[in-house]
């Protein structure tokens, strides 16, 4: 393999991981930016998809069909969960919901253990993606090419909803100013369900297309979610546009170290996160909206 | 932000006598209870549920006192554990208080820079770094198999004997040896901590708690206590994993997991914020029903998260605060 193909390799990786941390950040963010919960049981629902995606995928179904299928039944999780357990804590303390999503956590971590065991899944994909594609010299796989181009789909249906439907832009409003919007005759209820449905699908999406990436099991999620921290964090709590940097920079970081050291290449990506907070404490394009 | 944890029952300047006499009782029926209790499961129990008991205070001073909340304290208590199991193991086995000396030292020097970059961001971000800052660790102790031992652990420690001015008073392998010293241990931190928190410092890093931004205009430095407080809680983490390591002879990356971690907050929740004493009962609880379910179920998982969530829900105050609410009661 020569120089330029293993560069065009690793930035190729460093795209589709960024997307998957993306896709996955922006629900997070999203949630918490309308509805000031920071979901530490995002990742389980991250996990979930990826599992539905497995057991859709393995009882027969189209890969692209299970694709529209997961993100609704995450979706739903989320439905049930924001209703349930996280709308009554709403008026409580920070620390107060942040403990109870870190139960829930485990809560759904023990329940995928129970539903589908401890064991490693792969997703079979069709034949098709299964193959390789010649490009600069590297053979790359075509199933990473569909993912990164579903990745581009997702982030700009999204973009579009935000910022050209009057749903979206409704969304937007509340979460800079809640009580304006409130006092505009909208729902607020319905503002906070929305977001968590809306995020907890996306971590049905990134869970479905991370799936065939990786190996499924029940501790993906943990991984995920702190990655997905990292991003937030690093980009700015609130900030869309500094999620995309830093999940693109956690990406290209990730692979670097993965290529190099194997091992320890968290610990690289924590060390980066330390510095940059060092030096800038609301992230790189944070807002001040920490609390 | 903080505002509806309950403060701090009963009265402020001076412990009351009660107070000191029920402690003093409490110390010494569990100092008796080897020599009249023969039951080697429950005396190693107990020392277990007393070196949580301490990690869960110290949890306490961060979460009940400064208002900071840490998912993975337990990090701390490994950190201290393999330093003083590798100095055990590698530069002298039988220089007991010299190895914890150094595995506490060690812990507070890992903490002071994770402590640095976390009390620079805001409540929120605090909680999710400590939660990145815990997995960076397990994850080193995980996978650095040449130092650690990863997946295995680290084995093979030898149990010191305790000397105390040149007296041989006791050997770390034997279990009452190893309960009385975690005893007296755990008694020594505890009163300490109290004087700590019952001092102005306390009283600083409750205001801190209470109105981060009137704290700060009434001149107090709001980012050095709060590290302060942090070292506090980290260092007595680092006692706990000094203890631990004696105790069990071997430690694994299992203890420094966010599972394990979400076990300790669970122990402070059970017991009650702000208190001290509150989460030693809750340790103890905790481990006992551990105990009892992992014997019945592998899905420990689901019951624990389940448990955190109908706290949270519906027992925000944990055992303490039901003491004083059946205290208001009775007023009433």
């Amino acid at each position: 393999m020569t120089g330029i193909a293993t560069a065009v390799d690793i930035a190729l990786n460093s795209l589709v991981l960024g997307g998957v941390f993306l896709i996955v950040a922006i629900g997070l963010n999203i949630i918490y930016g309308l509805s000031r919960v920071m979901n530490l049981a995002h990742g389980s629902l991250f996990a979930i998809g990826a599992y539905t995606g497995y057991t859709l995928v393995a009882s027969g179904l189209n890969f692209f069909v299970a694709l529209l299928i997961t993100p609704i039944i995450a979706g739903f999780v989320g439905l049930i969960l924001e209703r349930m357990i996280i709308a009554p804590m709403r008026k409580r303390s920070m620390i107060y919901t942040l403990i109870l999503t870190y139960g829930l956590m485990f809560f759904l971590d023990g329940m995928i253990k129970q539903t589908w065991g401890n064991e490693p899944r792969f997703i079979e994909l069709p034949i098709f993606m299964g193959e390789t594609l010649s490009i600069l010299g590297t053979h790359y796989p075509v199933f990473r090419l569909v993912t990164l181009a579903i990745t581009a789909v997702v982030m700009i249906a999204l973009m579009l909803f935000l910022n050209k439907t009057r749903l979206g832009i409704i969304l937007r409003a509340a979460s800079t100013i809640p009580e304006m919007v409130s006092c505009l005759g909208f729902n607020m209820n319905y503002v906070h369900i929305g977001a968590f449905v809306l995020g907890s699908a996306l971590a049905g999406v990134a869970g479905i297309i991370a799936g065939p990436l990786t190996t499924i099991d029940p501790l993906m999620g943990h991984e995920m979610l702190i990655s997905s921290f990292v991003v937030i964090v690093i980009g700015g709590l609130g900030s869309l546009r500094g999620a995309v940097y830093a999940a693109i920079l956690i990406g290209v970081v990730q692979t670097l170290a993965e290529f190099f050291i194997t091992d320890l290449a968290m610990v690289i990506v924590y060390m980066m996160m330390a510095v940059i907070l060092a030096f800038r404490p609301l992230g790189l394009l944070g807002e001040g909206k920490f609390e | 932000m903080m505002s509806d944890i309950t403060s701090i029952p009963g009265d402020r300047p001076s412990a009351a006598p009660i107070k000191i006499f029920g402690f003093a009782a409490i110390f010494l029926a569990l100092a008796i209870l080897p020599f009249v209790w023969d039951n080697r499961f429950y005396i190693s129990l107990i020392t277990q549920i007393m070196i949580y008991g301490l990690l869960a205070m110290s949890l306490d001073v961060l979460l009940g006192y400064t208002g900071l909340l840490s998912f993975m304290h337990n990090a701390y208590l490994g950190i201290g554990a393999y330093m003083v199991g590798l100095f055990l193991i590698h530069v002298s086995p039988t220089s007991l208080w010299l190895a914890c000396l150094v595995g506490v030292i060690f812990t507070g020097a890992v903490a002071l820079p994770v402590g640095w970059v976390q009390v620079r961001t805001g409540g929120l971000a605090f909680a999710l770094l400590t939660l990145a800052f815990g997995m960076m660790f397990h994850t080193i102790v995980w996978k650095w198999y040449s130092v650690t031992g990863g997946d295995d652990g680290l084995m093979g420690v030898p149990s010191p004997d305790i000397q105390l001015f040149r007296w041989t008073v006791g050997n770390t392998g034997d279990p009452t040896h190893i309960y009385l010293l975690t005893l007296v241990v755990v008694a020594i931190c505890f009163v300490l901590t109290r004087r700590i928190i019952r001092s102005p410092f306390g009283a600083v890093l409750e205001a801190i708690r209470e109105n981060e931004e009137r704290a700060a205009f009434v001149g107090i430095n709001v980012r050095r206590y709060k590290l302060y407080g942090w070292m506090l809680a980290c260092i007595l983490a680092g006692i706990a994993g000094a203890l631990f390591i004696l105790y069990k002879g071997y430690i694994g990356p299992t203890t420094m997991s966010a599972f394990a971690g979400a076990g300790v907050l669970m122990m402070v929740l059970l017991g009650g914020m702000g208190s001290l004493w509150g989460p030693l009962i809750g340790a103890g609880i905790f481990i006992y029903i551990q105990d009892y379910i992992t014997t019945m179920t592998e899905h420990w998982e689901i019951y624990l998260g389940l448990v955190v969530i109908l706290l949270v829900l519906f027992m925000p105050t944990g055992f303490v605060g039901m003491g004083s609410y059946l205290k208001r009661m009775r007023r009433n």
